[in-house]
């Protein structure tokens, strides 16, 4: 009786010390999360994968890492500013917009289908009689985000290439904040034209054709340099380093390639500033209309 | 082949019938309503709830319009249409009627006015747009097509905005309605198979004494009443009651009839009795004279002037007993035959008649006022020619006969009167029967083939007298008897 009651007391003690070792709060104690904002990933807030994500980087840093959701790249871009997040992954367009001082520097960039780049899209709905961009003159005009290079700045550079602003060119325009809701709105024809990633509708197109098949593309832009993960400026570079190692070295493990399957990417890269010259020429034409326009379409 | 006149079908079924209409028009009566309130209900139901859900868009559409954000209005919308199979339409307009979001966008473009498709949807855009307070539109009607529309105006700062329309189908009532009246029809049915066989057993249970009681009464009614058999007695009400005292007056007419028959029995037996004993006296009498006469007649056969005594003597006694037994045989077979006449052979009596008088002073006055052509039964001949001889009878020297026929409506009436001697008040009442006589060498029997004939005839005799004065005899029969051919 009594070597029992020993042994019940020392295996109290033994639970006591593994509970209070496996306390994340009491390992990681030392170091803050790392905060990682985004917008929604590919096509809506897919919690299960973001939380796949997560853990993956967050056994790979052994940092705990902490996904912040965000509608719109302008309120990411102000998470990131005021050093609320670390990293995040946001468009071309914001990420070329001057800034002074700067407060973002670019860490990695997303390979797609061999090569760091994407397209916008310009889509209509596929019974429509629309044939060119100008055809749509007139019409109502689905823009994605404001902040976005695929679903705003390139027709909006379009627009500026005929001496053209938004609200007069289109009958109505509106902000979807994300491209897969964009196609909806042009498959539904609430829309007549729409600008999207060509990253988010081929995506689409793969996992639900029945949406994109009501669509149809009649302009391809030129290749841009795809959406990048930017670190805010005044991080540690120990903790940039780690992570542009970790998101670079995703291809080579299985766990990560599974998670770059489920985002059809093929890995991230380290690519030059040089890669979103397009986008920054872009900008800079519009830039003059830019801050007013902007307040005047999405207030 | 089946009654087809109501008034003649039997109590029981048309009670049962009558059960039967009262339980389906009660049935079908409380189901129009039920299913009529249930629909009311639930298409009130359904209008609350598109008040509901526009309210739900017009919350948040303020804020949106303003903005512009056209794609979370069509969002709502879409939401809306997730939530609730039963929409048909949803949209926003702002106050110029301009679509904000539909839930058709292809049909309905953003921006643009809202183009109602017909009148009534006209009639129903201006009333939308005109409203300044929640209010529902309703199709009305019971069809499959109808809708409930709830229409909320949006202000922001009292300012109007515009106005959500939502409409929701009643498809779905329409058919849970369908449904619930096929069930209520299906019940009211039961209702109907189950009621009118309980109002048929009722019914019948109930009307089976009366029943019961009519064809005792029909049995009664046809003289029949020797198979009848009680009715069985169920409760005390008023029926039970009539059938007691059916049974008890059908019990009481069964033995009447009974006691009648009886009489009427032992009345035959006296008549028979009393013929027999006639017969027997009359014939015996004669009979006992007449062996009389033949054994003197034997033991003395060379005396021939008792032969010449004796002889005259039984021929006599033989002759009356020849005329009772003609007379009898008159009387007792007057249905066999029955050969009609002229009414000229009565007037031959006449002649008969003077002659059986023959040296006596009796005088006779004949008057015969009947058709010339009237035909009539034999029997007539022979009852006038009875009372003629019975006038000649009673008459002494100086009578005097009045024989008168005449017709009076459809009866032929003969009268014959006498001024004789007249019958008395006491024996009146034996006059017409078998071997009753005041004569003394009557046979009794003249009067009673009088009468048998006449009834026989369907005639009636009627008898007026007074002592010392004479007497009339009137005899009727029916000219329709007579004259048939």
């Amino acid at each position: 009786m009594i070597s029992l009651n020993v042994c019940l007391k020392s295996a109290r003690l033994i639970c006591l010390f593994l509970a209070l070792a496996t306390t994340p709060g009491f390992a990681v104690a030392a170091d803050p999360p790392i905060r990682f904002g985004l917008t929604a990933v590919v096509v809506t807030e897919n919690l299960r994968f973001l939380d796949q994500w997560s853990d993956y980087l967050a056994a790979k840093m052994d940092r705990e890492v902490e996904l912040v959701l965000r509608k719109s790249y302008r309120e990411v871009m102000d998470l990131l500013n005021s050093g609320a997040v670390d990293f995040a992954w946001i468009c071309g367009f914001p990420y070329v917009q001057k800034r002074d001082p700067e407060t973002v520097q670019l860490l990695t960039v997303p390979v797609y289908r061999g090569a760091p780049r994407y397209h916008s899209y310009i889509i209509v709905p596929h019974n429509s009689p629309y044939k060119r961009f100008s055809d749509l003159k007139g019409k109502i005009f689905a823009f994605s985000d404001p902040d976005s290079n695929s679903g705003f700045l390139y027709p909006l550079d379009l627009m500026v290439a005929r001496e053209e602003r938004p609200e007069s060119y289109f009958r109505q325009t509106f902000f979807t904040f994300n491209h897969a809701e964009t196609v909806q709105a042009v498959s539904e024809q609430f829309a007549d034209g729409g600008a999207v990633d060509s990253y988010i509708w081929e995506y689409l197109a793969s996992y639900s054709p029945e949406m994109t098949e009501k669509t149809r593309i009649i302009k391809k832009s030129p290749s841009f340099g795809f959406p990048p993960i930017v670190a805010r400026s005044g991080l540690d570079q120990v903790t940039v380093e780690l992570m542009k190692n970790t998101l670079e070295n995703m291809s080579r493990d299985s766990a990560g390639q599974s998670l770059l399957s489920q985002l059809k990417l093929d890995g991230f890269g380290d690519y030059s500033d040089s890669l979103f010259n397009d986008i920054r020429a872009m900008a800079n034409r519009v830039q003059i209309d830019d801050a007013n326009f902007q307040v005047q379409l999405a207030e | 082949m089946p009654n087809l006149n109501p008034k003649s079908w039997p109590l029981a079924i048309k009670l049962s019938l009558t059960i039967t209409a009262v339980v389906t028009a009660v049935g079908f009566m409380i189901g129009t309503v039920m299913v009529i309130q249930d629909w009311t209900r639930a298409h009130e139901v359904l209008g609350e709830k598109a008040l509901l859900l526009s309210e739900s868009v017009a919350i948040t559409a303020p804020k949106a319009i303003v903005r512009k954000d056209f794609w979370s209005l069509y969002l709502g919308l879409k939401n809306l249409r997730s939530g609730s199979n039963e929409i048909i339409s949803a949209m926003i307009l702002d106050a110029e009627g301009r679509v904000q979001a539909h839930t058709n966008p292809a049909k309905n473009p953003m921006g643009l006015r809202f183009s109602p498709e017909n009148e009534l949807e006209m009639d129903l855009y201006g009333q939308a747009m005109g409203a300044r307070k929640p209010v529902v539109f309703s199709s009305g009607g019971f069809n499959q097509a109808g809708f409930q529309e709830g229409v909320i105006p949006i202000f922001s700062d009292q300012k109007y905005l515009g106005v959500v329309r939502v409409r929701l189908s009643v498809a779905r009532l329409y058919e849970k309605a369908k449904t619930s009246a096929l069930i209520v029809l299906a019940l009211v049915l039961c209702f109907v198979i189950i009621g009118s066989a309980l109002g048929t057993l009722v019914s019948r249970h109930m009307v089976k004494p009366l029943t019961a009681v009519t064809q005792g009464l029909e049995a009664v009614g046809r003289g029949e009443m020797t198979d009848f058999s009680p009715i069985s007695i169920k409760g005390k009400d008023e029926i039970g009651r009539l059938s007691v005292t059916f049974n008890q007056i059908m019990v009481e007419l069964a033995e009447k009839k009974m006691l009648e028959e009886e009489v009427a029995m032992s009345e035959k037996l006296v008549a028979l009795g009393r013929i027999t004993a006639g017969v027997a006296h009359e014939v015996n009498n004669p009979l006992a004279g007449l062996l009389n006469c033949i054994d003197t007649l034997r033991k003395h056969p060379n005396d021939k002037a008792l032969f010449e005594r004796y002889l005259p003597v039984i021929d006599q006694g033989l002759h009356r007993i020849k005329e009772i037994v003609h007379n009898l045989l008159v009387g007792l077979r007057i249905e066999e035959g029955d050969e009609m006449v002229g009414i000229d052979h009565i007037d031959k009596l006449r002649d008969l008649i003077k002659a059986e008088i023959a040296e006596r002073d009796i005088k006779i006055v004949w008057e015969n006022q009947a058709d010339r052509n009237l035909s009539i039964s034999g029997k007539l001949e022979q009852i006038v020619y009875n009372l003629l001889r019975n006038a000649v009878e009673v008459l002494t020297d100086g009578g005097v006969i009045h024989c008168r026929m005449y017709q009076k409506g459809s009866y032929l009436t003969i009268e014959v009167e006498d001024n004789g001697p007249g019958i008395s008040a006491a024996i009146r009442n034996q006059l017409f029967d078998p071997f009753f006589t005041t004569k003394s060498n009557g046979t009794g029997l003249g009067l009673w083939v009088v009468y048998r004939l006449t009834q026989n005839l369907e005639g009636i005799i009627e008898v007026e007298s007074e002592e010392g004065q004479g007497t009339t005899f009137h005899v009727s029969v029916p000219v329709a008897r007579a004259k048939a051919a």
